[in-house]
């Protein structure tokens, strides 16, 4: 009949005790460990923060586009800003510097293409700044604006810079 | 915040699954070393050993083992997973020439003619003591060595080695003690040799 207690040789459980003893210190190998990582990374590639995902050539075209968004906001920013300078953009271009309204009677390319230019300083009624697209004041419709205008070499009028309202 | 190292063997998994690496290795350096025990002292070789421990972690990363919590320990389930990638490396063992295992009243193999031609005899352990159990047990046919090594080593119930080694819990008593008989046996055989 076999003994099937839990009872065990003497000189067994003090060889046993021996084995767990000298085995306690052995481990698998490193080299395990890290085959297992390599593994895992394969398994799950690690996910880059946001800011790296895009590359380079992308992150350009995006600074691009967010100058571009950012300068029409200032631009509308400034326009709403400006007092009674609700102007309506189009040709001819008109731009707000410091207060004062720059009328582009030609194209920019044109004025930048001009080799020779000169200002002319005039005075000029209210009203023919209307048809430049000026918003004009009925009350002060006859009035006089204080006017530098550029020109080229003959004469050609390129633009109007409004400096101050008589 | 909560160190992995606090968390359970569930939730560790849980993260390994979401692709946290601390949790794999938190979870690795938790059972690693009792599972390369069992497979060092079941197979007798520490490459064997590195192998079996190496891939049933890679079955746990992968997800091809379907470990179910409610169905116990992982390292009870480890230990199952080492235990069958041991039987596979016996099976290709089995292309070398073994001696019979004529079975007993009890249908169990007779342990006194165990094979010596079974075990890896390579010298693994510096101990005297140590060394000459770990070769009696590597002498014993793999069906008792796992309760053995189990019950004697990793401190689990009957039950639990039961449920590793899928036999019923008569079988394991039965076992385990036909096992220990043996050890006893064979190193009271060396003990009268060496004097």
């Amino acid at each position: 009949m076999m003994n099937n207690d839990d009872t065990i040789d003497p000189a067994l459980a003090t060889r046993f005790a021996a084995l767990r003893s000298e085995l306690a210190g052995h481990e698998a190998p490193r080299c395990v460990e890290k085959e297992l990582l390599q593994a895992f990374a394969k398994q799950f590639p690690r996910k880059q923060p946001w800011y790296r995902r895009p590359s380079l050539p992308q992150w350009g075209a995006a600074g691009a586009f967010a100058s571009l968004g950012g300068a029409g906001v200032l631009a509308t920013l400034l326009l709403a800003l400006a007092p009674h300078q609700s102007i309506t953009v189009g040709p001819p271009l008109i731009g707000i510097d410091d207060g004062a309204a720059f009328i582009a009677l030609e194209s920019l390319e044109r004025i930048e293409s001009e080799p020779y230019t000169r200002v002319v300083e005039a005075e000029l009624p209210q009203a023919a700044l209307a048809q430049l697209g000026m918003p004009l004041n009925p009350q002060t419709a006859g009035d006089t604006v204080r006017a530098e205008m550029l020109v080229a070499e003959d004469g050609h009028p390129l633009a109007l810079r409004l400096s101050a309202v008589n | 915040m909560t160190s992995t190292t606090d968390h359970t063997d569930t939730e560790l998994l849980r993260q390994v699954h979401a692709g946290q690496a601390e949790a794999f290795t938190t979870l690795y350096r938790r059972h690693q070393g009792p599972l390369y025990r069992y497979a060092l002292l079941r197979c007798g070789s520490g490459d064997a050993a590195a192998d079996i421990v190496q891939e049933a972690f890679m079955g746990l990363l992968t997800g091809r083992l379907g470990y179910d919590p409610l169905r116990g320990q992982l390292q009870h389930f480890l230990f199952g997973v080492a235990r069958n990638l041991a039987l596979k490396l016996d099976q290709a063992r089995q292309r070398h020439p073994q001696l019979p295992e004529p079975a007993d009243d009890d249908g169990e193999a007779d342990l006194d003619t165990a094979s010596d031609a079974d075990g890896p005899l390579a010298r693994l352990l510096g101990n005297e003591a140590a060394e000459e159990v770990r070769r009696a047990l590597s002498l014993l046919p793999p069906h008792y060595r796992d309760p053995v090594i189990l019950y004697e080593m990793h401190d689990l119930s009957y039950q639990e080695i039961a449920t590793v080694c899928q036999i019923d819990i008569g079988t394991v008593r039965s076992r385990l003690a036909r096992g220990r008989a043996a050890l006893a046996k064979r190193l009271r055989l060396t003990l009268e040799g060496m004097t």
